[in-house]
């Protein structure tokens, strides 16, 4: 029932998730959007990096890119990532956001007008507030809000301010949000 | 953080007051780009919601400019992404313009002039400015009189000037500007022969015989179907053999686009126009 996973993460996420897309089954039923925040002025190896442990494909997503399930679209370095209706991506040099670009919120607040309650969103562990007004839209058009155990994440900031803002409907160490996302259909 | 948001219903009401007052379409651009960006407008400005800003742009034709010049995305960096300028500087400009006569170069969009600016200053270091004619248009009268007076936000300055180092490491961007009080003023003695041209939204008056465009991060901001008419009006403009350069996120790719340019510089995303 569920059309797409968006996921946010900064400072200390990078294990975690590689090691959600290194636990992922080869024909995953859904398209993951991520959205890291990552350096500037390094364009390249960040995808391959991810690449290197991910059971599914991971690109750096061209503009009005179709959106397909089974597929990894990481937000390229210094754009804002949007979906837009049509479920397709689009890219965007405006301000940073949260002195982000890209920016968490913006990608998850349009994934959410995107897919309303057939979205799951999941925050990492990170050191800056972005993605919490982002979750709070989501679960406002009805998806499933996730956020990474504060306990387990190196850095609790961004998990925390998603607590605080949102209601959520799952809090889960990294371990239970593999186990939570292998029995998606 | 609260924010106002638009509905589709007003989306598409504001859309059709904007062609039915003024004959500027815009259900074209990309639907998110748009929303977000009226909504910033009617934050800014006070308007409560999208019935104020109808009433406000149906009886004001100043606010319609000040909207035009909101819609435009100013350009954050100089130098953005200093790889391509690197390309520019080393390979395609001596390349391509050494020995040229009146080499036309055309910015479709050139929104706040930070990509304009970059080029010139290229051009100067490498003794080609006189060769070039640079041709800068918009959408936006107020961004095209912004840009021609080159007043810039200083706050740019700490991202341009480690830009300029990685295209030019043993040069100083504050050769190009000076930095007073609050404003930072570019030598506008690079752009004193840039022709401005306003446009309408549908560019049906474009300049030809063009030889180079740089058209980065501004297709973005539309769909497809506007993609499509603003890549054949560039290829309409440019003269055969003449280059493109688009953002690294881009792509030319339309049906059979394959006949019409040579992608010749991936990373960078620079195609060149088929000769026949």
């Amino acid at each position: 029932m569920y059309k797409a996973v968006v996921i946010g993460g900064s400072a200390g996420s990078f294990q975690v998730i590689t090691k959600i897309l290194s636990s992922l089954p080869k024909n995953f039923p859904l398209p993951v959007l991520l959205c890291l925040h990552r350096l500037k002025h390094v364009r390249s190896g960040f995808v391959e990096a991810l690449s290197i442990k991910s059971t599914i494909p991971i690109v750096e997503p061209y503009d009005k890119e179709t959106i397909k399930p089974g597929k990894g679209y990481l937000a390229p370095s210094n754009y804002h990532m949007y979906v837009e209706l049509n479920k397709r991506i689009a890219l965007s040099t405006e301000e940073p956001v949260n002195h982000s670009r890209p920016s968490i919120d913006l990608t998850f607040e349009t994934a959410a007008q995107a897919y309303r309650d057939k979205l799951i969103g999941i925050i990492l562990s990170g050191a800056n507030r972005d993605g919490a007004y982002g979750l709070k839209k989501l679960k406002h058009a009805g998806g499933l809000a996730i956020v990474q155990d504060p306990n387990e994440c190196q850095v609790k900031t961004m998990t925390e301010a998603s607590l605080k803002l949102t209601t959520v409907d799952h809090i889960f160490t990294t371990e239970q949000i593999i186990s939570f996302l292998l029995k998606l259909k | 953080m609260n924010r106002y948001e638009l509905g589709i219903v007003d989306t598409r009401n504001i859309i059709k007051t904007l062609q039915d007052v003024y004959n500027y379409d815009f259900k074209n651009y990309a639907l998110t780009f748009f929303k977000r960006r009226v909504e910033k407008i009617i934050i800014n400005h006070n308007l409560k919601d999208a019935d104020g800003f109808i009433q406000k742009i149906e009886t004001n034709k100043d606010f319609f400019e000040i909207f035009l010049h909101e819609m435009c995305v100013e350009d954050t960096e100089m130098f953005r992404d200093p790889s391509l300028w690197r390309v520019l500087k080393e390979e395609l400009f001596p390349k391509i313009i050494h020995g040229a006569v009146n080499f036309k170069i055309w910015f479709p969009e050139v929104s706040s002039g930070e990509e304009l600016f970059s080029t010139a200053i290229i051009l100067k270091k490498l003794n080609l400015l006189k060769n070039v004619q640079l041709i800068a248009s918009s959408i936006s009268e107020l961004g095209i009189e912004k840009t021609k007076k080159g007043l810039f936000d200083p706050k740019k300055i700490e991202v341009n000037d480690p830009n300029f180092k990685r295209v030019f490491s043993e040069s100083e961007l504050s050769d190009f500007y000076t930095h007073e009080n609050d404003t930072v003023n570019w030598s506008t003695s690079l752009i004193e022969n840039t022709k401005f041209i306003k446009q309408n939204i549908i560019f049906d008056d474009y300049p030809k015989g063009i030889k180079l465009v740089l058209f980065r991060n501004q297709m973005i901001y539309y769909n497809q179907i506007l993609q499509e008419r603003f890549i054949k009006i560039i290829y309409n403009s440019l003269v055969p053999g003449g280059h493109i350069v688009i953002g690294n996120h881009e792509k030319i790719d339309y049906w059979n686009s394959d006949k019409d340019y040579t992608l010749i510089n991936k990373a960078e995303s620079i195609y060149k126009k088929k000769l026949s």
